[in-house]
């Protein structure tokens, strides 16, 4: 959107101060929009975590303030049942593992696609793209059909089918991240530094990848991000009790006797993953200094 | 060749994929090409052994062929293993299972399935292997026929014959003549649970099965979500005493009137309408396994006393009653750490622990009677309906296997009701 | 999400870049250099994207085991039969035409709810761009705080809140008859599905919105526009792509949607993909499972190759 930037001299003239001069006048209804979104969007979230601490079974009724679903259930509790304790490991386990692969073959394809023209190229990217958009019920039934029939339990349904489905369904995101910023970069610094006689590899481990970075880490915080928050192609790739993940014990839950003890697991959950944002993003803050202005909006629009 | 499909008349995936190991893709051997030539449709009316011995029905009991021989008495127990434990979602104490882990020294993984067709779909792919499966009678044979339930080492199961109804292990159940796959897990009547304290028990009794249909209770009304019971209650409802019938006029009108329920009535199909929702006043009236009624104590909310809780079942008339199985899939990888778990369900107090303190579904014991439950308060003495009596069996309607044909019906009324009509 | 657009404008110029690839850049890799980066990806891909698709192909076109009746694909595309297929496609269509209803609520309630994510995500979206000023970062991050919690969680406290006797209840009950949200309310599905994807609609609005300079609409004014007149014929055009994409990027998973009405509906509010994640487990209807995945991927087909469209054209233009 370079195009629509205007002589800069135009931003700063006196009558600037006018926008505001009364910035609250105008907007009043966008405000009360704005406003009842985030209370829309919000209290659910903020009704989740605190039933993790109701007294009573119930989730819609407050019954008194207890951990008796963190710890005091002998057999129900968070900490006392050890399929939960086991679901929030394997939702860690999965996304991590996602992490590490999505995003190194994410990122390659990336820098490949950026430099390699043509027809297979073209191919590629789309088949890349058509990834990126697919509904995830449509890849995850895929999924399903061809590790049970396709391949027929050669990789049984658990751990090792839903990596590689997450793995397929995470890894246009970081491509999509890695390759936005490709673009911004251009080849220049590259070709700055063989002109200087760097050789190929030297180029893009001194050059381009600490270039990327940023990219690349706002991608990991993508990944693990969704990953944790995957239901559609974790579920169908489950299989033993012990691959399944929280999110598909929630739904079971939320189908049959939910209980508060999902809600404290899924406390745990949040806080985990606005850990791994949070410290994704002061790192992004820092491998980013001097090279763009990083603002929290930046982040958030990857 | 006009008209063959490779794979036409397999019903052993296991044999088509050990020909096909290595390329899926790849042209069928000669021999499952040979195998596919057979007529299409020859294996399939009734499958196999049940076409041979007729489906299994209470009035034509069927003993199911081995699949080779029982693991020996002399195994020894698998130590330290993890135990596969395949059952429905809130279906065992886990108090009662930490005790087994304890005894044993093992681990048990417990994995749960929403209804019985997405077990036994996960069972049949081979997706999930577990050692210990909950299976519904109708399912039986079938199991056997795929070779996927291994026969059982009775002799390591004492307690079959020692606490259970005798007519459990001798001459054993109408689906498996000598108790060769299969010991009970729970029995179970279904009738119509209803809130006390807003239907009063004789307008209940004068309702029946109408309590689902009453518009008075709009909006609260529940209804199983499994085919084969929803079809069923409704068919019995209809006047049709039979709950596999495979008459199509019957099985319209059974799909009419649940879709009545959802679209007219705003009643919702779900699992947990009577166990979780009915107890905490969601739902006035709901389809009900008498487990579900008795174990919705556990799910009252505090202050609300056991008595607001009702359960119908018919009376003079047969009603609808079954029992849940307990099985050990042939790829148990601990199958006598799995006859063990078996025998340890049918321990008199384990057993008893398990239905009287967590599930609410009753085994059947010898030593449990029903008045000594509604004394030691296991069930509220205005739920004494819900206990179930060995004599209920012999004049009850049983649901069992459908033929397959019989079963597409079923099924495509079914995906009509999921549709909403 | 945004920048699957920004993927597609490149800010240095194509030709000139192709060029220098082309020229001094071969110079420096040999040919192969660049596509084996994209050769692990590519092969991914095609083993877990494209080879499963391939397989709901044969199992839609296959046939059963008689005896559980789960199905048997058939690889081999010559010996592909239609026939179930045919039965699927018909129940759309053929009267008692059982899968009409839920097609066309499923376009009914995609539609609704991808326009209250555009309403709603655009005065969002915009009031966060233009006049949140010293509140803008604190606004940014409750609008993706609802990200690092499970979709699963959040719904699943909604239908907490809206259950008989819940704190929706409570408040409805001050103005209104209570109403049983969970029954089957088509206006309970929408608002679901508008809270679980309206984050994917916000965010791209906004980068857009962000992008476009406070002297273009200076500009506008000064012309004498009136504000609102800036807004159609500034701001809103320089948006729309930000629009398309996002319509599309909340629209087409909102398709395969089935967990939603799942916890939050009924049998009289199922949709597409409700029917597609029943056939999956239910015995007998694995093909059936396979038939309607490609109903569904015909369905998002035309919206997905519009937006693959646009991003090329997007590239292009820049």
């Amino acid at each position: 959107m370079s195009d629509v930037a205007l002589d800069p001299v135009v931003d700063s003239t006196p009558r600037r101060p006018r926008l505001f001069r009364n910035p609250w006048r105008k907007p009043w209804g966008l405000l009360l929009v704005t406003l009842g979104y985030l209370l829309w969007s919000l209290i659910p979230v903020v009704i989740a975590v605190v039933f993790s601490f109701n007294a009573g079974r119930s989730r819609s009724t407050w019954q008194g303030f207890s951990l008796r679903w963190w710890t005091g259930e002998p057999f129900d509790a968070l900490f006392t049942d050890p399929s939960l304790r086991a679901a929030m490991f394997q939702t860690f386990r999965l996304s991590i593992i996602t992490v590490l692969i999505a995003v190194p073959l994410g990122t390659a394809f990336a820098i490949g696609i950026d430099r390699w023209h043509g027809r297979p190229a073209r191919g590629a990217n789309f088949m890349m793209l058509l990834s990126f958009v697919v509904p995830e019920m449509i890849l995850g039934v895929s999924l399903f059909l061809m590790f049970t029939q396709l391949i027929d339990n050669l990789i049984p349904l658990g751990t090792t089918s839903q990596i590689l489905g997450l793995a397929t369904f995470q890894m246009s995101y970081s491509v999509v991240i890695v390759r936005a910023r490709m673009l911004s970069i251009g080849p220049e610094y590259e070709e700055a530094a063989l002109d200087l006689g760097a050789r190929p590899g030297q180029s893009l481990r001194r050059v381009l990848l600490p270039l990327l970075s940023p990219a690349i880490l706002a991608s990991v915080a993508v990944v693990f991000a969704d990953s944790v928050d995957n239901f559609v192609i974790v579920r169908y790739l489950s299989g033993t009790a012990d691959s399944e993940p929280l999110s598909v014990k929630i739904y079971s839950a939320a189908r049959s006797s939910p209980t508060p003890a999902v809600n404290a697991a899924a406390t745990v959950m949040l806080v985990a993953t606005i850990t791994v944002v949070l410290v994704g993003y002061l790192l992004y803050r820092r491998f980013s200094k001097g090279q763009e202005p990083a603002d929290v909006g930046g982040f958030a629009q990857v | 060749m006009a008209g063959r499909h490779p794979m036409e008349n397999r019903w052993s995936r296991r044999q088509f994929i050990g020909r096909a190991a290595g390329g899926a893709i790849a042209v069928p051997s000669l021999a499952a090409i040979l195998a596919a030539c057979a007529k299409p449709g020859t294996t399939e009316s009734g499958g196999g052994s049940a076409a041979a011995v007729g489906l299994a029905r209470p009035d034509n009991p069927v003993e199911l062929p081995l699949n080779g021989d029982p693991i020996a008495a002399s195994t020894p127990i698998e130590e330290g293993a993890t135990l596969q434990v395949y059952n429905w979602d809130a279906y065992m104490y886990k108090k009662v299972l930490k005790a087994f882990e304890e005894e044993y020294g093992v681990t048990i993984e417990w994995t749960t399935f929403n209804n019985m067709e997405e077990g036994i779909q996960k069972l049949v792919s081979g997706q999930i292997q577990p050692d210990v499966f909950f299976p519904t009678t109708d399912y039986i044979a079938r199991l056997v026929e795929s070779d996927l339930i291994q026969p059982l080492n009775l002799e390591l199961v004492p307690n079959l014959a020692s606490n259970v109804w005798q007519s459990f292990s001798d001459p054993g159940p109408f689906y498996d003549l000598g108790a060769r796959y299969t010991v009970p897990y729970t029995i179970y009547t279904t009738g119509v649970a209803y809130r006390r304290d807003r239907v009063d028990d004789a307008d209940a009794s004068a309702q029946g099965y109408d309590l689902l249909w009453n518009p008075d209770y709009t909006g609260e009304i529940a209804y199983y979500d499994s085919y084969r019971d929803a079809i069923g209650m409704a068919l019995v409802r209809n006047g049709v005493m039979d709950p596999n019938t495979g008459d199509p006029a019957s099985i319209t009108a059974a799909k009419d009137s649940i879709l009545e329920i959802i679209n007219d009535l705003d009643g919702q199909l779900r699992i947990n309408g009577t166990f979780a929702k009915l107890p905490e006043g969601e739902f006035t009236v709901s389809q009900s396994w008498s487990g579900d009624i008795v174990g919705a104590k556990w799910y009252l909310p505090k202050g609300t006393g056991e008595d607001v809780l009702g359960y119908w079942y018919p009376e003079g008339e047969p009603g609808l009653i079954g029992n849940d199985t307990i099985v050990i899939p042939t790829t148990a990888q601990s199958p006598r750490l799995a006859h063990e778990f078996l025998n340890f369900f049918l321990d008199e107090q384990w057993g008893y622990t398990n239905f009287a303190d967590w599930n609410g579904y009753q085994p059947p014991f010898t030593t449990i009677d029903p008045d000594s439950l509604i004394a030691d308060g296991v069930v509220a003495p205005q739920l004494n309906k819900a206990v179930v009596t060995e004599e209920m069996f012999t004049t009850g309607l049983v649901q069992s296997q459908l033929a397959p044909e019989v079963d597409q019906l079923w099924l495509d009324a079914w995906s009509e009701i999921q549709a909403g009509g | 999400m945004a920048s699957a657009e920004a993927t597609a404008e490149p800010q240095g110029g194509k030709r000139s870049r192709e060029d220098q690839a082309a020229g001094r850049g071969g110079a420096w890799f040999p040919r192969w250099y660049w596509p084996t980066f994209t050769l692990p990806g590519t092969l991914w891909l095609v083993l877990l994207f494209i080879l499963p698709f391939y397989t709901v192909l044969s199992v839609a076109f296959g046939t059963v085991e008689p005896l559980f009746r789960t199905p048997l694909p058939v690889y081999q595309p010559w010996y592909w039969s239609f026939g179930t297929f045919d039965t699927t496609l018909e129940k759309f269509y053929v009267s008692p035409a059982i899968y009409q209803e839920p097609l066309i609520r499923t376009f009914a309630y995609v539609f609704a709810a991808s326009a209250i994510c555009l309403v709603v995500g655009y005065a969002v979206a915009y009031y966060t761009a233009r006049y949140a000023g010293r509140f803008r970062v604190p606004i940014l991050l409750m609008l993706v705080a609802p990200f690092f919690i499970s979709y699963l969680m959040r719904i699943y406290a909604w239908q907490s809140l809206l259950q008989p006797g819940g704190y929706v209840d409570d408040i409805w009950g001050i103005f209104a008859e209570p109403v049983n949200w969970l029954s089957g309310k088509p206006v309970t599905v929408i608002l679901g599905l508008v809270y679980g994807y309206i984050p994917f609609m916000i965010l791209p609005l906004y980068g857009s919105l962000d992008r476009i300079e406070q002297s273009m609409l200076e500009a506008g004014r000064d012309l004498g526009a009136s504000p609102f007149h800036t807004f159609r014929r500034v701001t809103l055009p320089l948006s729309k792509p930000a629009i398309l994409a996002g319509l599309v990027i909340v629209s087409l998973p909102m398709f395969g949607d089935y967990y939603t009405n799942d916890l939050l509906g009924s049998q009289n509010t199922s949709m597409l993909g409700n029917l597609i994640n029943l056939a999956v487990f239910q015995p007998g209807q694995g093909q059936e499972a396979g038939s309607l995945t490609i109903v569904l991927m015909l369905i998002v087909v035309i919206p997905m190759g519009y937006y693959l469209r646009e991003t090329r054209r997007a590239a292009e233009r820049a």
